[in-house]
């Protein structure tokens, strides 16, 4: 796990990716380019969500500790008047604070307690939100949050209202995310939080703080968390407590599901696949109300017939490829 | 004041009830299945969709469409059974996922059937008791109703899982599966029943408040909410358990909203099941656990 | 002074004793077994050292410092290290990754380090130091095998592998010879002797008499959660009390 070559593959195919990434938005239309910033935000906050996962534990918060990030981030530019980038990191730093906090009572649970803990204390979270109008603005939350001020360099002007030039935006503050979490994960420690995945006693008996590590790891996901919750409350303007809701933790629970969460981009995978026929068939159809049947039905059909996500799918369709590349050559040579 | 408390106090009396119903078809899902069934609140919502339809829409008597709410309700269950919960028998994350998602597909269903707009339908009776005599503390008919029915169908059910052999056999199989098949007990048979029931206990409860609340189809958000506080504080096996914890909630969460508010309410709520989650996770009155 | 010495340990579960007012030490370089008939309360002594358990009452000192309601991972810190039952490993890791683990109190880099990658030599060193374990249990030509693809008796040898790489002064053993056959048994005896060799203090809970007697240097006895008797494998071979509490007492063998 540990084991780390350079290989021109990978960074070929890497580069290829990111290539397509840059063009991708002059491809797109208006309102496709908004949808590829809202689908960089979900990456993001979805990847974080798999690093939580890691130590085994499945929380039903993370999206309300994405709000944290929001608000903090938003309430601090709008109302303090902290620069926008930095009330972004600071909004991160006040989601991982909140785990933190939180930590102390849901490590005391396992499972599925845990589960349902960190359910009723994201929900405590949000209520909070609706119910302290000051400074939280109530149930109808925070409006006209502002944007990254425009830059204007000469010729060059750019205005972080375009969805294109959000779009690269999150796609570096995105892409730095992931690579982070990335390393973090084939690291010793990336090690440990598997390991305690596995079998926290065997961990532990060895010297592993099991109730430290996973601790870090919520704390570290709830950063990112945080920093996605932010982008998105820039750019869209306005958050309230029911974009936090658990319908939306449900939508990033699918993502994981689909995706698989053995590989970090088994949960992208989700999160893209979802969402691109969730945009491209659905509203293009008008069939937008029927998002959670088309949501229900792929999460049972998933745990029924893809268990292992989509991600399982990856290593079959290469063999697959090389297999006929190989029947190729093998015709070839035998030609000759 | 003592008008005001005595009002409160009937106000939680009803809200216990239905709460119990709910909570009890939960945790006898739970016991049998070892699956908490999050789309329980959106039973409780066909339920009272099920009154929309029989009572409000084709006429029929109330106590008949509350009872079709309850055998259509339990029948879905039984699909359920059958289509999500065996399928997932041991692994406890995947049924939790499949119920998430059979929470999903049936709150579409309700939209594409009912429409996104909240529905309110006459009761059944508008007769206001007045116990105390005029201008004391209220208990109107419809609620009183309620009551009478949590009171029969929970004395009915502790009737049937303590004096039939069915009761016999998914008691057995809540506490041990395999011993129970050694005793020449089906599996399958208790688990449908258990699902049955279950399922029936939140549509009856729906189908029975239908008439005294919004009825929209996100409404069981909040159904499950409740739930999950009432098995967690009751002990999550426990039968008994949920009863109390209802009755204890309901009063908690109807006197916090009277002297406070609602979302104060929800809060204290939810502080409690996390209190009671990190202090003593079995709840108050559980012995076992199996999750 | 003795590296171990439990004083006065009690542990009750409930209403049930399962361990009263035991007191035993452990000397520095010793192999010591801890016998005694089923339900004597060995396991439950065993993982109250292990920190597994807080103790009802009574310590634990370890070089003379308490070690007693500390978690697991901190009485690891301190030098005292258990393995458990049967084939607990982290079966989904391949060898080598199952042995780093091990080396984690001894290369805990920083978050920073971690990301960056700055901290290559260190997880060269402990690379080196895993490789090492594995050697000494000629386990290394299988570093890439997954655990799980082990055959039993290696899966155990991997097991002390994954604890001897957290460099422990005090290795506690729980019933390391269950389901062995007398080959495998005999190899496992030796590769105590060449841990002991190393300057480490082994703590083995026994049910196997054949193999106590052969490899300690000295057996305390635990009988209804309390010490019967102490001495060497000659000793407790010919006490009386020992083979009455083994063979149940003369008046209840009929």
């Amino acid at each position: 796990m540990l084991e780390q070559r350079f290989s021109w593959k990978a960074a070929a195919w890497l580069g290829l990716l990111y290539a397509g990434l840059i063009v991708l938005p002059l491809l797109l239309s208006y309102s496709q380019r908004e949808i590829a910033v809202f689908l960089l935000i979900s990456v993001l906050l979805v990847v974080s969500y798999r690093l939580l996962t890691l130590t085994g534990e499945w929380s039903l918060a993370h999206v309300v500790i994405m709000g944290a990030g929001a608000y903090t981030s938003a309430l601090l530019s709008k109302r303090l008047g902290v620069p926008i980038p930095l009330s972004m990191l600071l909004g991160a730093c006040a989601a991982a604070l909140i785990a933190y906090l939180l930590s102390f009572p849901l490590f005391r649970m396992k499972g599925f307690y845990f589960l349902i803990g960190s359910f009723a204390a994201g929900e405590i979270i949000r209520l909070l939100w609706k119910r302290f109008r000051e400074p939280f603005g109530g149930p109808k939350g925070i409006k006209l949050i502002p944007n990254l001020p425009e830059i204007e360099i000469g010729p060059l002007y750019i205005d972080f209202f375009e969805p294109q030039v959000y779009y690269y935006f999150c796609l570096f503050v995105v892409s730095i995310s992931i690579w982070i979490m990335y390393r973090l994960e084939r690291s010793p420690i990336g090690l440990t939080f598997h390991a305690i995945h596995w079998q926290d006693n065997l961990a532990e008996s060895v010297g592993v703080n099991t109730r430290r590590f996973r601790t870090m790891a919520f704390v570290i996901a709830s950063f990112f968390a945080g920093l996605s919750g932010s982008l998105l409350a820039h750019y869209v303007g306005t958050i309230n407590p029911n974009s936090f809701d658990v319908a939306e933790m449900v939508y990033v629970l699918t993502w994981a599901i689909v995706g698989g969460t053995a590989t970090i981009y088994g949960p992208i995978m989700g999160a893209v696949v979802l969402t691109v026929i969730n945009e491209i068939f659905l509203r293009e159809l008008g069939f937008d109300q029927l998002r959670p049947l088309f949501y229900g039905v792929i999460m049972i059909a998933a745990v029924m017939f893809l268990p292992k996500g989509l991600e399982s799918l990856v290593p079959k369709v290469g063999a697959l490829l090389s297999r006929r590349k190989a029947s190729g050559d093998a015709a070839k040579t035998a030609e000759s | 004041m003592l008008d005001l408390l005595l009002q409160t106090a009937f106000n939680a009396l009803y809200a216990a009830s239905f709460m119990a119903l709910v909570a009890v078809g939960l945790v006898m899902i739970f016991g049998v299945m070892g699956i908490i069934n999050f789309a329980h609140g959106e039973l409780y919502m066909v339920g009272a969709y099920c009154v929309v339809a029989f009572y409000a829409d084709l006429n029929m008597p109330f106590f008949l469409a509350v009872t079709l709410g309850l055998v259509f309700v339990g029948m879905i269950g039984i699909v359920m059974e059958w289509g999500l919960f065996r399928p997932m028998r041991d692994n406890p994350l995947g049924g939790l996922v499949v119920s998430i998602g059979f929470l999903l597909i049936l709150q579409a269903l309700a939209v594409l059937a009912f429409g996104v707009r909240a529905e309110h339908i006459p009761p059944p009776t508008q007769v206001v008791l007045q116990p105390f005599g005029e201008g004391g503390a209220v208990m109107p008919l419809q609620r009183l109703y309620v009551i009478l029915a949590t009171v029969v169908l929970l004395s009915a059910l502790w009737w049937f899982l303590r004096r039939t052999r069915f009761g016999w056999a998914l008691r057995a199989c809540a506490q041990d599966p395999d011993a129970a098949a050694l005793q020449g007990i089906s599996f399958t048979q208790t688990a449908r029943i258990a699902m049955f029931i279950g399922a029936g206990l939140a549509g009856v409860a729906g189908a029975l408040t239908a008439p005294l609340v919004r009825i929209a189809p996100l409404m069981g958000h909040s159904v499950i909410v409740t739930a999950f506080i009432i098995i967690i504080v009751g002990g999550i096996g426990s039968l008994e358990g949920a009863v109390v914890a209802a009755v204890l909630y309901a009063f908690v969460h109807t006197f916090v909203t009277t002297f406070s508010d609602g979302v104060i309410a929800d809060i204290v709520g939810l502080s409690l099941m996390l209190v009671v989650l990190i202090v003593r996770p079995t709840g108050l009155f559980g012995t076992k656990e199996r999750a | 002074m003795p590296i171990l010495s439990v004083e006065s340990l009690t542990m009750r579960f409930g209403g049930l004793v399962a361990v009263n007012e035991l007191s035993f030490q452990v000397e520095a370089g010793e192999i010591r077994g801890l016998i005694g008939p089923n339900g004597a309360g060995k396991t439950t002594t065993f993982n109250a050292i292990s920190g597994f358990y807080s103790p009802t009452s009574g310590r634990i000192l370890f070089k003379g410092e308490p070690v007693s309601g500390l978690r697991m991972s901190a009485v690891a810190e301190k030098g005292l290290v258990r393995t458990f039952q049967h084939a607990t490993l982290f079966q989904e890791f391949s060898l080598l990754d199952n042995v780093l683990v091990g080396c984690h109190l001894h290369h805990r880099p920083g978050l920073v380090a971690s990301v960056l990658g700055t901290d290559r030599a260190q997880r060269r060193q402990m690379r080196e130091k895993a490789l090492e374990a594995l050697e000494f249990f000629g386990l290394a030509e299988r570093k890439d095998v997954l655990a799980g693809e082990l055959p039993h008796g290696l899966q155990r040898a991997l097991g002390m592998a994954v604890a001897l790489a957290a460099e422990p002064e005090v290795l506690l053993l729980d019933e390391p010879f269950t389901g062995m056959n007398p080959e495998e048994t005999r190899q496992m005896m030796e590769l105590m002797l060449k841990i002991q060799k190393r300057g480490i203090t082994l703590l083995l809970v026994e049910h196997d008499m054949q193999a106590v007697m052969g490899l300690c240097n000295y057996i305390t006895v635990l009988n209804f959660g309390c010490l019967l008797v102490e001495g060497t494998p000659e000793e407790i071979r010919k006490d009386p009390q020992v083979i009455e509490a083994y063979l149940g007492a003369p008046g209840h063998a009929a």
